[in-house]
């Protein structure tokens, strides 16, 4: 299962200048909800509800930032 | 719709005592303290050591349901496995992490805090009169909560600082990325924690021995992704304890991010603090949070309750948390990191070297001041680090 998309309603304030090619998503089979991609993320694009890791789409800038720090490779780029 | 003086959010260390000393600082006050999870203290993402200075000003360890263990002795390993042992005295604590926290929020309660649990703060704005108000979501649906003031002691992610405008991000070079499992069945000495260097072990941070009974043990490492060489802290682990404990029976399991940062630039707005991990508050050389987020959630809940009964919650005059932060804790953290970052320039072969120095050094008579003078005469690289220390 690939999440994406604002479940609960979260927008980051921040907006981005250019649509990226390839934007970030978190495979929630293999994430263990620790939270340590969300202070990463320079746009802010990620946030953790009870349940679920999301980041919003509109958001995230591609920059890969969040991608080899995940301790167990959860995050993975697909196409925007 | 509800009412409260303070919200803390987040039942871990820093919570827990900030609510605690809120409510002992002015009885009257309603103070309330969320925890997300159904059990406060649950999941552990932890390796739950703890100095023995530090943990006795909050509770007493001695015989506590919440210690796993006593530690005596530090064991440091060079990239290539040679032993140096530094201190033999009582040097500190491996937790029950899931008791503590209990331990510490049941206080809380008994002292007549309000604890919530099963419920996620999912947003906050502020309202006109400057109280904040939360949205909450539980088991009971969503609602709303006013506080005169919010402490954020959320952890890692930080969201309340982010709701309230301060900036709580993280570079990439100062997050470590940890996995730990719990080993049952290795040969270790479980009166001594064991701390491992090296770029091929953990890139950027160290690999941990924790014991919590005899041949039990947190057994862990913390790296920097941008040093890895492309595996992941969980495929690093695996490597080190397939290496060194390959018959260990693994018992349990945790991954999380240790931030070895410095304080962030503003710990407070408007009826706003932030405190513990959720402020970068870490010592950035060991990435010990512990104690650094007890102290501060005593002075972010003292804060809180003295500028709500002088009816002045605005940020200049919380203002003084951050002041009083830095001078307890803060600018030795500034200190820390400048010698973290001149760390980062010796390769493996310096410490293997500096390794065989110190052993050296008779063994009663290692202590850290002398091992330091030993080591800046026989390293001379060393001069910079300890430069950077006195500026």
């Amino acid at each position: 299962m690939l999440d994406g998309s604002p479940t609960g309603g979260y927008r980051s304030p921040m907006r981005r200048a250019q649509t990226p090619s390839e934007i970030a998503v978190v495979d929630l089979r293999v994430c263990d909800r620790c939270g340590l991609c969300l202070p990463l993320c320079p746009p802010e694009a990620i946030h953790l509800e009870l349940a679920d890791l999301v980041v919003d789409r509109g958001t995230c800038t591609g920059c890969r930032k969040c991608i080899a720090p995940c301790p167990v490779g959860a995050l993975k780029m697909i196409a925007a | 719709m509800r009412d409260t003086d303070v919200l803390v959010i987040g039942a871990g260390p820093a919570g827990s005592v900030a609510a605690l000393e809120a409510k002992r600082a002015a009885p009257a006050l309603d103070v309330v303290l969320l925890e997300r999870d159904p059990l406060v203290g649950t999941p552990v993402r932890c390796a739950e050591g703890v100095g023995d200075a530090g943990l006795r000003e909050f509770a007493d360890p001695i015989d506590a349901p919440w210690v796993a263990r006593k530690i005596r002795r530090v064991i440091f390993l060079a990239p290539d496995d040679t032993e140096v042992k530094v201190a033999e005295r009582d040097v500190g604590w491996i937790l029950d992490r899931t008791r503590f926290d209990a331990f510490l929020a049941a206080r809380a309660a008994s002292d007549g805090v309000e604890v919530l649990v099963a419920t996620e703060a999912a947003g906050m704005h502020q309202l006109a009169d400057g109280r904040w108000e939360v949205r909450l979501r539980g088991a009971q649906g969503d609602e709303t909560m006013r506080a005169r003031i919010v402490i954020g002691a959320d952890g890692v992610e930080a969201m309340v600082g982010r709701w309230a405008g301060l900036d709580t991000r993280v570079p990439a070079r100062d997050m470590e990325s940890c996995a730990q499992y719990v080993l049952r069945g290795i040969d270790v000495d479980p009166d001594a924690i064991y701390l491992q260097f090296g770029d091929g072990i953990a890139p950027g941070g160290y690999a941990w021995i924790f014991p919590r009974a005899p041949g039990i043990a947190n057994v862990g490492l913390g790296l920097v992704a941008l040093k890895a060489d492309g595996r992941n802290a969980q495929e690093y682990l695996d490597a080190w304890i397939a290496r060194r404990y390959p018959g260990g029976e693994r018992a349990g399991y945790t991954v999380g991010g240790v931030i070895t940062h410095t304080t962030i630039k503003r710990t407070y707005t408007d009826g706003v603090l932030v405190a513990g991990d959720a402020a970068h508050m870490i010592n950035p050389l060991s990435g010990g949070g512990i104690v650094n987020a007890m102290k501060a959630g005593r002075l972010a809940g003292r804060a809180a309750a003295a500028a709500i009964c002088a009816g002045d919650t605005s940020a200049q005059r919380l203002s003084a948390y951050h002041a009083d932060w830095m001078r307890l804790l803060g600018d030795d953290h500034l200190k820390y990191y400048r010698i973290k970052q001149a760390l980062e320039d010796l390769d493996d072969a310096f410490f293997n070297s500096l390794a065989r120095t110190v052993n050296a050094i008779p063994s009663e008579k290692r202590t850290l001041g002398r091992i330091f003078a030993h080591a800046l005469v026989k390293h001379p690289q060393l001069i910079p680090v300890a430069a950077r220390f006195f500026i």
